[in-house]
């Protein structure tokens, strides 16, 4: 079965222990935080604490990771020139695409729960996994995951340095538009992560509340959410398939 | 069989393919050019990468851009110098022959086939990071071999092999070109595309200049005459037998006096006229040859042309 095979050969490429190594040091990071939130704000309960840390780190984290591995999957191909020995192979265009966006988002959504588990530790330590929040966030994460990186795979394909866009993204646009008023947070993935995951309504503002997306009240259900993230991602995925069928992919400079 | 009608590929305002017919067939034929002739530009239109912007391109009777059919029975090796270098030689094969469709103990056994062909076996646990040029080279043929391709496709193969390196390489192609496969090498040395086969496809500046046999393509090009060197101790005598002849043009003797240089119009009508003339008058001839009968010159007058 090639389909197995370039899911799990593109699994192995992207869970290289070098690759990880950033994200393992986000999640013990992420731990690390939640450790010491309490010295920081010691009025806070541990559901605000681990909700706090996951909604300003860790779901943050979740797009930059889907921005990087998703430009693993054909642009840095591209940039490194190796393009062509997979695309003289006999293994159709759109097939090759759709099994390395399930790797890569498979890895995505493991950093996601990853991180959650490991802010889940700093804040219950032992009985980490009492934690109500937890189950929700590791599926919010993984649709995020999904999500994130259909957009993004799609944008890979259609401008070159595509990691800059992504990340401008994830950072820019991800933190600004779910704290816009009126309806415009509907136009951010991040609000509709969060309505999955279904954090208990915070308050306060200041820069965490910003960098946490609450500055509005999220009114997405998480049934809207779900679908809206799987539509999304369903039409990105079927214009990136056409798109990277239809279209050439030699390195640059030889286009030149 | 791979066939071009017409076909022009255009990068922006550059031209890097220039209205090229022609056909390629089974047997080694080598694809000349100086660097940016549109050697690669050809070479990417055959393997689908790219389409052209004008005209058809064919092979086996489809239209190669993205086609699986065209990739089960045609083998390319790139110019480039890129690898997954974090993986070893048998690793990168092994992964090509999986993408090739092999079940995972068929590309095992075909890897080691192939590594064994190009000479790899022993060093393919290397990681390819820690490569020469030349074992580089070897593992790009490896991979475009895999699925015993009937068209493979080489652009600059020989680059950074070493002399028993290319000498094993070549004798591997003509074993192929035997066996009735197409092989298309491209290069910009004449050396190597003269040692590999006389079947030739010249490009310069995008245009396919000529096509078919060398010596074919030398009897044609009429506005040079063709320079033969005759050794003789008689080089005086040689020149007042000889200058008579209808085909020959001009005749010169060369430096140290032991030999006539002579430029003709029919070299075949003149090589039959010397025979007769040598065993008639009993001329001593101690040595024929033809200095511009070779790759060198006529790439030399049709660039110049």
């Amino acid at each position: 079965m090639i389909e197995a095979y370039l899911f799990t050969s593109s699994l192995k490429e992207f869970l290289r222990f070098r690759r990880l190594i950033p994200w393992l040091i986000l999640g013990f990071g992420g731990m690390g935080l939640a450790l010491i939130w309490p010295n920081l704000n010691p009025n806070t309960t541990p559901v605000d604490q681990y909700s706090i840390v996951t909604s300003t780190l860790v779901f943050h984290v979740l797009a930059l990771a889907a921005a990087i591995f998703t430009t693993a999957i054909i642009s840095q191909e591209v940039e490194q020139r190796t393009i062509v020995y997979i695309l003289t192979r006999p293994v159709p265009r759109w097939k090759l695409l759709f099994m390395r966006y399930l790797a890569a988002s498979t890895v995505v959504a493991l950093v996601g729960a990853f991180g959650a588990v490991l802010v889940s530790v700093g804040v219950y330590k032992g009985g980490f996994l009492s934690n109500e929040l937890l189950v929700k966030d590791i599926i919010a994460m993984a649709v995020g995951a999904f999500s994130y990186c259909a957009l993004f795979l799609l944008v890979s394909l259609l401008i070159n340095r595509a990691m800059i866009v992504c990340l401008l993204f994830a950072f820019g646009w991800e933190t600004i538009v779910p704290n816009m008023p009126g309806e415009m947070y509907r136009l951010s993935v991040y609000s509709h992560v969060m309505a999955i995951a279904e954090h208990p309504t915070s308050t306060g503002g200041g820069a965490g509340s910003v960098a946490s997306g609450l500055l509005n009240t999220n009114a997405i259900s998480a049934g809207t959410a779900y679908a809206t993230m799987f539509v999304m991602s369903a039409i990105l995925l079927a214009i990136s398939a056409v798109w990277f069928t239809t279209f050439e992919y030699v390195p640059r400079e030889d286009a030149e | 069989m791979i066939q071009l009608e017409r076909c022009s590929r255009w990068y922006g305002q550059v031209i890097g393919l220039n209205d090229v017919t022609c056909t390629i067939g089974p047997g080694l034929t080598a694809l000349l050019g100086m660097n940016g002739a549109g050697k690669s530009t050809m070479m990417r239109l055959i393997t689908g990468q790219i389409r052209p912007t004008t005209g058809k391109i064919e092979v086996f009777g489809m239209e190669p851009f993205s086609n699986s059919q065209v990739y089960r029975r045609l083998g390319y090796c790139p110019e480039i110098d890129n690898f997954y270098e974090h993986m070893t030689g048998r690793q990168f094969v092994y992964h090509l022959a999986r993408l090739a469709e092999f079940t995972g103990p068929d590309a095992s056994k075909r890897t080691e086939e192939v590594l064994e062909m190009v000479g790899m076996s022993d060093r393919a646990g290397r990681k390819i990071a820690g490569y020469s040029k030349g074992m580089r080279q070897r593992i790009k043929l490896a991979q475009a071999m895999l699925h015993n391709p009937e068209i493979v496709l080489l652009d600059e193969p020989l680059n950074g092999l070493d002399p028993v390196g290319r000498h094993e390489y070549i004798q591997l192609l003509h074993q192929l070109a035997e066996q009735g496969k197409i092989i298309l090498v491209s290069s910009h040395i004449l050396y190597e595309v003269e040692q590999m086969t006389s079947a030739l496809l010249l490009l310069h500046r995008g245009r396919l200049l000529a096509t078919g046999d060398l010596m074919v393509i030398r009897s044609l090009i009429d506005k040079h005459p063709h320079q033969i060197r005759i050794e003789t101790s008689e080089p005086r005598k040689a020149a007042s037998l000889l200058a008579g002849l209808p085909n020959v043009v001009s005749l010169s003797f060369a430096p140290g006096g032991e030999a006539l240089q002579i430029e003709v119009r029919d070299p075949n009508a003149f090589y039959d006229s010397l025979t007769e003339i040598s065993l008639k008058e009993g001329l001593a001839l101690h040595g024929l040859s033809s200095p511009d009968n070779n790759l060198e010159s006529v790439f030399k007058y049709l660039v110049e042309a």
